[in-house]
């Protein structure tokens, strides 16, 4: 090779190091790079370090706290932060705030997650039928799952939660109804342009059955796009089911989750404003942190190109 | 020009004499046109009121929105044939003859009641009130065959009403209400039966619709504006009959707010002038602001309605003892700034009927596990009950929070309750409904609070065991034979004396029975503007809102 690099020189060695690289990808396998990718970006692994942190509370929570959720002492109602043996403070029934908070993970993150994974398999499994069957199956399919779109998801979440009645079940059902349509239409747009790829033709031709081409060749193509949609989803599905609570749709009092709490103590507003806002700071704190990670995930699923 | 100037016609008209140029003349309509709100409010002024209702109730004579309704749309539009004295604030108000000037129940027949009705009462669209127009109302309500019934009224009026059983028109100002028993309570039920103006309903098309948005009653208040959810406006009725409730203020606007602290917000930024059973946590803060608190006992309670249904854990005496003894009210009392009367039963303490109950409702874990104990109870095989709770509602205090304090304390005697949160309206759409509905979700109480004004509303509508769905309100089917037979000879005791004695010996016999858990009484807490002048809170539910007026 010339000693000397011209501009054009250094164009085709910047292009030789990206096919290096490409190469290098392929050998770690496109999963593998994704995680290295991730693993380098600062800001998805704070995010990925503060939520696992908030899952360890929640599952640890009566390991790590002596206070029952939702026993309190009339005495020590409304203590503010800092007050010792209550670090977040107390709510209006002196009930410990941390513990609460810590308790009150584990309905809003079951509360953020299982809908969106639940409306993530069903979804991507009428998406996919309906964009591979095609034809009227295709129809049904989507034409029903667009009456859903006539509403938005807020009324409609409210609207199905107020039919079935209040309660923890009922909330995620209406949650995953919510979701199961947006996941049915992006899976089922990337199966109708992935279907009459040349590749999706040749697995035909060569005589490879319909569930083969729908676990070979469909699945790999649109399990990426529609799961990085769906993570995207999961803070949305927070906020939502921290609504419902917060308008006594979701869990029942005197169970301990944010939305319910953030409706509890807004009456102490006047009284203890930053304890009040507490639940509020964790909701915020959680649906932002769902959605970085999501935003990185995409970046690092976004390797093609 | 030309089409504005049509609304201010004397001003317009003496400025085209001069033959001002026309800007100027549209300049001084503009004027005019911004100067009128302000001479509106000069005299007496305009009052904004947060009701804890979530919407506007309902205007065209029976209000729904339970008692709040009654207190705002009811009693202020309307009148009824008797009513309450409201003026004091320092006695139980009194019932007063209002459309009726007197009453006499027949010696012959104790079932027959004669009103003597009140001449030259017009309604406000003019048409005068008489026989007709009162026999009409009842027709409204009790007769489904007649033009006028609405179903809408009737499913307010009829489970407050069990009384009545006909009317008849004597003459042109004289009626005949016959009971289905003798009744000594009619009078106490009369108060809920509005009237309605018979003509004005026939020149709107005989449309009970169109006259929600355009009522004629005979109250000291005509309706000038109605947007559902949003806001009622009423302005005073100028040709009122009673000379000493005459309107003071110039236009009250009730604003739905069902929300505590938003209501709160509002009053804070000035949207509301008035405010509803504001926050306890708020009111510190709202009197050091310089707000106005008033607040008076009243005859209220704040209960769980027992069930009575063979799966209910209430059916068993000792458990409800338990609960009632497990309650530590005075830890309430703390959570709602004071701001209500510990219940020994269900009248106030200081009530005449109150009596001298063998059973004791005070806080008593020891002896509350003990009963338990007694029925076979323990930490291991804890009672389990479902109650039926609301957010928010008229005279529901702050239920949310209450309730999960209740929780708590019943839970650390071995009483452990889960709640069914339904909003207000539909709680109380159940109430008439019963414990066996499906609305009830299988719940063994349901939460919601009453006026213990007189026997029929303190008791009767709930306890009789004829008053069990879909008759009353007796919406746990409670059924005690003592009880009935105190409350038929309640019924039949006309003499005031002997009358109350029985009264006494009934609140005595219910206490023992404890068919609730006796909570508490609210004190009506309401919050207002410095300027809110002419406001006497009477110890009532209802609130007369005729002296209230804006000071200069």
């Amino acid at each position: 090779m010339d000693q000397s690099l011209g501009p054009q020189g250094l164009q085709s060695r910047v292009e030789e190091y990206a096919e290096q690289a490409r190469d290098i990808a392929r050998s770690r396998g496109y999963w593998a790079t994704v995680l290295h990718r991730l693993l380098r970006d600062p800001v998805s692994m704070a995010c990925a370090l503060v939520l696992l942190t908030l899952i360890l509370l929640a599952v640890l929570a009566p390991w790590l706290t002596p206070y029952n959720p939702s026993q309190g002492s009339m005495l020590n109602r409304l203590a503010g932060i800092g007050t010792p043996g209550h670090w977040l403070g107390t709510d209006g029934q002196g009930r410990d705030m941390l513990t609460r908070l810590m308790y009150g993970g584990r309905y809003s993150l079951v509360m953020g997650i299982m809908p969106v994974l639940i409306a993530f398999f069903i979804g991507t499994a009428m998406g996919v039928t309906a964009g591979f069957v095609g034809g009227w199956a295709n129809s049904l399919i989507m034409r029903t799952t667009d009456v859903f779109f006539a509403f938005p998801a807020v009324l409609l979440a409210i609207a199905i939660s107020g039919a079935l009645g209040a309660g923890f079940v009922n909330a995620m059902v209406s949650l995953t109804l919510v979701f199961i349509p947006p996941i049915a239409r992006v899976a089922e747009g990337v199966t109708t342009a992935v279907r009459h790829l040349d590749f999706v033709e040749a697995a035909r031709a060569s005589g490879a059955g319909a569930l083969t081409i729908i676990r070979v060749h469909i699945l790999g193509n649109v399990l990426g796009p529609v799961f990085i949609y769906a993570t995207s989803l999961v803070s949305v599905c927070m906020i939502l089911a921290a609504g419902l609570s917060f308008l006594g749709l979701g869990v029942r009092p005197p169970a301990a989750e944010w939305g319910l709490m953030l409706n509890t103590l807004r009456q102490s507003l006047y009284v203890q404003p930053w304890v009040s806002v507490l639940p509020g700071a964790m909701i915020f704190l959680t649906s932002l942190c769902f959605n970085l990670l999501s935003d990185g995930l995409r970046s690092a699923m976004d390797i093609k190109r | 020009m030309r089409s504005s100037s049509h609304h201010s016609g004397a001003a317009v008209a003496e400025s085209d004499s001069v033959r001002t140029p026309p800007f100027l003349r549209l300049v001084a309509a503009g004027l005019l046109i911004l100067m009128m709100p302000l001479a509106a409010t000069a005299n007496g002024g305009t009052i904004r009121i947060g009701m804890t209702a979530s919407d506007i109730p309902l205007t065209s004579g029976a209000p729904n929105s339970g008692f709040e309704g009654v207190r705002f749309t009811g009693m202020t539009l309307y009148d009824a044939l008797v009513s309450w004295d409201l003026s004091q604030a320092d006695q139980p108000a009194p019932l007063v003859p209002q459309l009726a000037e007197s009453w006499s129940v027949s010696e012959e027949d104790p079932r027959v009641w004669t009103f003597n009705l009140r001449q030259g009462v017009e309604f406000h669209d003019g048409s005068p009130f008489n026989a007709d127009a009162v026999v009409f109302n009842f027709d409204k309500v009790f007769d489904e065959a007649s033009p006028q019934f609405d179903a809408r009224q009737a499913a307010q009026v009829v489970a407050r009403l069990p009384a009545y059983e006909s009317i008849r028109k004597v003459d042109e100002y004289t009626v005949e209400i016959t009971t289905k028993t003798p009744d000594s309570m009619l009078i106490n039920q009369l108060p809920f039966m509005f009237f309605s103006s018979p003509a004005h309903w026939e020149a709107l098309g005989r449309d009970w619709g169109a006259f929600e948005q355009d009522p004629s009653g005979t109250g000291p208040f005509r309706l000038s504006s109605l947007e559902p959810r949003e806001q009622a406006v009423l302005v005073p009725n100028a040709n009122y009959w009673d000379e000493s409730r005459m309107a003071q203020a110039e236009r009250i606007v009730l604003v739905p707010i069902p929300e505590a602290t938003t209501r709160a917000n509002a009053l804070l930024s000035g949207q509301v002038d008035w405010i509803e059973n504001p926050p306890a946590d708020t009111l510190p803060m709202l009197e050091s602001r310089g707000f106005q608190i008033t607040s008076n006992g009243y005859p209220h309670l704040w209960p769980w309605q027992f069930s009575f249904l063979e799966d209910s854990p209430w059916l068993d005496r000792n458990v409800r003892h338990a609960a009632n003894l497990a309650v530590n009210r005075e830890e309430i009392q703390v959570l709602l700034a004071g701001n209500m009367v510990p219940a020994q039963g269900l009248l106030l303490p200081g009530d005449p009927a109150f009596g001298n109950p063998d059973f004791t409702i005070e806080y008593d874990p020891e002896q509350a596990m003990a009963l338990l104990a007694e029925s076979g109870f323990g930490p291991d095989n804890p009672v389990e009950a479902t109650i039926l709770i609301s957010t928010s509602g008229s005279g529901q205090m702050q239920p949310q929070e209450m309730n999960e304090l209740i929780q708590q304390q019943l839970s650390q005697v071995g009483i452990e309750v889960e709640f069914e949160v339904l909003v207000w309206e539909s709680l109380f759409d159940n109430w008439r409904q019963g414990a066996e509905h499906s609305g009830s979700r299988g719940a063994h109480a349901t939460n919601i609070t009453f006026a213990t004004h007189d026997p029929f509303a303190a008791i009767i509508r709930f306890l009789d065991t004829n008053s069990a769905p879909p008759n009353s309100l007796n919406w746990g089917y409670y059924s005690n034979s003592e009880v009935d037979a105190l409350i038929a000879d309640l019924r039949e005791t006309f003499d005031a004396e002997e009358n109350l004695s029985v009264y006494r010996q009934l609140h005595e016999a219910i206490v023992e029975d404890a068919p609730y858990l006796f909570v508490g009484h609210d004190t009506g807490p309401r919050a207002m503007a410095p300027g809110v002048a002419g406001f006497v809170q009477a110890q009532s539910w209802f609130q007369d809102l005729t002296p209230v007026h804006m000071a200069d």
